[in-house]
């Protein structure tokens, strides 16, 4: 066991600071507040201005937006922990770089060469962006049931269906799809996945509105999105080339890309950062003579929260170890995705009860502590135990792949 | 960064596991509830003859100078099989003789330590049982090259079997500055100790320990005098950290005897395992294991590194205090009634789990710990960064 960093990482940490302090200008910041997307977003498409523009080109020259990829495609083909430190450092800043979305990984493991060639340099450079369609209206956390049809008809496939939170479909350059092949398989065993681009004809994108943006949001809000959509596909014909993988072996290569993007640097940061911001804010600060920071109570449940969110760390470093060595999560991915949002959850309902009416202003209004941000990660952070699979889902999986408990019988 | 066990980890534990699981069944740890001395002393040999005493020692004094992260495994392996050994009392003990010691008193007991032939334990508890300095009221006052010993310890670990214990004294008022307390060597035999044992919940052997008069040479101070407090805080933070893994070890295992029962007891046409209502309670079952266990082996790696632990050690106590003991209420539960007849086995890891939940810091005093650092120090607070160090 080694609970440290090597030299070289401690290092990258050191040099991604120094970038930190001398580029998030604030010209930077005003952009970022002006265009809040949340902590995943702003990197992203139309909330991208010329000075955050900038700052990404620079980044990118680094090599930190693929420093875990392959050096064949565009990446620095350094360890998975340095991607890691590069991210959460960022992430820390209120800029995600991160490319542990789903798209990416599963590129590499399941695409073939030409793909890879074509799409991971361009996802790391930031050119490419993939919007996520997996979730129906009828899904939700049985993505397996999904009924968007994908028929083969002679060097293309036609695809017709609905797709549900495609956040960012407004903005991505491509989709990134799974589709139902064979209706007449079971469930798991007749989907497969498709990357195309958004302008392929016959794509609808419908925006739906959050609660969480009203009025905006600050920037570092978990989630905070104000926007995802529903998409929908009529006849959109696409090359055979768009199917990742084998047809009909979807399932395989979607959870692939979702088991890595339930860990990282952002899940385990949207989870934590309020347990740092209300602990140096009752440090700092006073509501008329009263100081929470002395209240027994407060105390005894800040350090109770604390250990928690300790707990969200070192099982986000379990992750990386166990994806260093080149391994498979058996149930410890979805152990932390059941862990670290609840944890969340619990650490925003206690600070409604530490500030009481004060938790309640949102951004904008008189008297609001930290721009209101605890009020509005109130409608943010329970979101982080649904999407991404729901905790539930998640406790099924630790149980059933983790400690091989059968599974029941229905009805 | 790997906080996997590595293959010299790995194979500690499975060793330790397979050696354990022929050389102390469950029979062996009721027969000792009920043995005058609590322990097999043919099994404290066996143990001594794989290093186990001697773990984490100097070479120079017949130990194997392994790290605590290592002597964390042995523990809860130790805890797993709930073994009846005195084992985690004289490791305390001897790692801070080896520690803070005299190179004479290192050279009198460290070797015998790691041949299995002394049986250490410590003493600081006394009425008050928070662990703080203040609470400490036995006095050692001066006399000649003496010091004389009056006042009363309470929850003493294996006091009757030990040969010698560590005992936290007063040997001047607090001040600001000072705490006032000095630790102390003294042999359990020594005229005017008399001791009653308590009758606790896992039928292990504690005691009340009455020091009336008891004189002891002054080469027996460990460290300098008065400049106790910050031993004995290095000794209950080593001593928390690995109770901690013995704690961790012995829930596991009730556990995974709830989660083998879940498996094949049929209710309602299939294994009452296949209801989520039990599922979902397996997973949370497993998932405060595994927090537990990265706290507590964080806490042991940074010692083995010489960086500061206290919060870390802090961390890893109060939450297995309240883990620890849902996962093993939990796991009766599972088991329904007959979970709590005699003749299972479940009560033995039950009774003890519970205990130790109770030993060595309670969830506030912890957390009250990790407020302290957390809150009345300048500077922001960063997760995955050292907190603002207390000072002594």
């Amino acid at each position: 066991m080694d609970f440290g960093y090597t030299p070289e990482q401690e290092a990258l940490r050191r040099e991604v600071r120094a970038f930190i302090a001398e580029h998030i200008t604030p010209e930077v910041i005003v952009e970022m507040e002006g265009h809040n997307e949340g902590l995943l977003g702003v990197s992203l498409g139309t909330s991208r201005g010329p000075a955050v523009r900038e700052l990404f080109g620079k980044i990118h020259a680094r090599g930190w937006t693929g420093i875990s990829y392959p050096k064949e495609y565009g990446g620095q083909g350094s360890d998975r922990l340095s991607q890691y430190i590069v991210e959460e450092e960022f992430a820390r800043a209120n800029v995600a770089i991160g490319l542990t979305g789903t798209g990416a990984p599963a590129i590499l493991a399941a695409g073939t060469e030409e793909q890879k060639r074509h799409y991971v340099p361009r996802l790391i450079s930031g050119e490419f962006r993939f919007a996520q369609g997996f979730t129906e209206p009828r899904g939700g956390a049985d993505l397996a049931s999904l009924q968007c049809r994908a028929v083969r008809d002679g060097d293309e496939y036609v695809i017709n269906g609905q797709k549900m939170y495609t956040s960012g479909a407004h903005y991505c350059t491509h989709i990134y799809l799974m589709a139902r092949t064979d209706p007449d398989a079971p469930k798991h065993k007749g989907i497969s996945v498709f990357v195309f681009p958004m302008d392929t004809p016959g794509i609808t994108v419908r925006p739906l509105w959050t609660i969480q943006n009203d009025p905006e949001a600050p920037t570092r809000t978990t989630y905070g999105q104000s926007r995802t959509n529903e998409t929908f596909f009529d006849d959109v014909r696409v090359p055979k080339t768009a199917l990742l993988g084998k047809e009909n072996e979807g399932w395989t290569v979607g959870t692939l890309g979702l088991n890595l993007d339930r860990v990282g640097a952002a899940r385990y940061l949207i989870s934590v950062l309020r347990d740092e911001d209300i602990i140096n804010w009752v440090k700092e600060n006073r509501l008329g003579g009263y100081s929470p920071a002395d209240n027994p109570a407060i105390r005894d449940k800040l350090a109770e929260l604390w250990i928690e969110a300790q707990v969200c760390r070192l099982m986000t470093m379990r992750s990386m170890s166990i994806v260093e060595r080149g391994g498979h999560f058996s149930y410890e991915g979805s152990a932390e995705k059941v862990w670290a949002p609840e944890h969340g959850v619990r650490t925003t309902e206690a600070i409604t009860q530490m500030l009481g009416p004060y938790a309640q202003l949102l951004n904008g209004s008189p008297r609001a502590v930290e721009k209101g941000i605890f009020a509005h990660n109130l409608m943010g952070a329970f979101q982080s135990g649904i999407n991404h699979g729901s905790t539930q889902v998640m406790r099924d999986q630790v149980a059933r792949r983790g400690l091989g408990l059968p599974r029941g019988k229905k009805g | 960064m790997d906080v996997l066990l590595n293959e010299d980890e790995a194979t500690l534990r499975s060793t330790t596991r397979e050696f354990l699981e022929a050389e102390c069944p469950p029979s062996l740890v009721r027969q000792m509830e009920k043995d005058a001395k609590g322990y097999p002393e043919s099994l404290w040999q066996k143990v001594a003859e794989m290093g186990w005493q001697g773990m984490a020692l100097p070479e120079k004094y017949g130990g194997l100078d392994l790290p605590l992260v290592q002597l964390g495994l042995i523990l809860e392996e130790v805890g797993r099989a709930v073994a009846p050994l005195p084992l985690h009392s004289t490791v305390v003990a001897a790692l801070t003789i080896a520690k803070d010691g005299s190179e004479a008193q290192r050279a009198a007991i460290l070797p015998e330590v790691a041949k299995g032939q002394t049986i250490l334990t410590w003493a600081f508890t006394e009425q008050d049982p928070r662990l703080l300095p203040e609470t400490i009221h036995t006095q050692a006052v001066a006399d000649g090259k003496d010091f004389v010993i009056n006042g009363t310890k309470l929850f003493v670990d294996n006091f009757a079997a030990a040969e010698r214990c560590l005992v936290v004294c007063r040997t001047a008022p607090a001040s600001s500055d000072n705490a006032g307390l000095s630790l102390f060597l003294v042999d359990t035999k020594s005229p005017g100790i008399s001791h009653t044992a308590l009758v606790t919940l896992a039928k292990d052997r504690q005691s009340e320990v009455v020091f009336r008069d008891v004189r002891i040479p002054g080469s027996n101070l460990i460290g300098e005098l008065n400049q106790g407090a910050p031993i004995v805080e290095r000794m209950l933070d080593r001593a928390t950290a690995l109770l901690c893994a013995q704690m961790l070890g012995a829930t596991r295992k009730d556990a995974e005897m709830a989660i083998e029962y879940a498996k094949y007891r049929e209710a309602f046409g299939q294994p009452i395992g296949a209801f989520q209502s039990i599922q979902h309670i397996c997973a949370d079952m497993i998932i405060w294991i595994d927090g537990g266990s990265l706290l507590t082996y964080e806490a042991l790696w940074k010692m083995d590194q010489g960086l500061p632990a206290s919060v870390e050690v802090s961390q890893a106590k109060a939450f297995c205090n309240e883990k620890c003991e849902a996962v093993v209420r939990f796991s009766q539960i599972i088991h329904g009634g007959i979970g709590f007849m005699m003749e299972l086995d479940l009560h033995l890891w039950f009774r003890r789990v519970s205990a130790w939940t109770m030993r060595l810091g309670t969830t506030y005093e912890h957390r009250a710990r990790i407020a302290r650092a957390l809150l009345d120090f300048p500077g922001r607070v960063v997760l995955g960064r050292p907190v603002p160090v207390v000072p002594e």
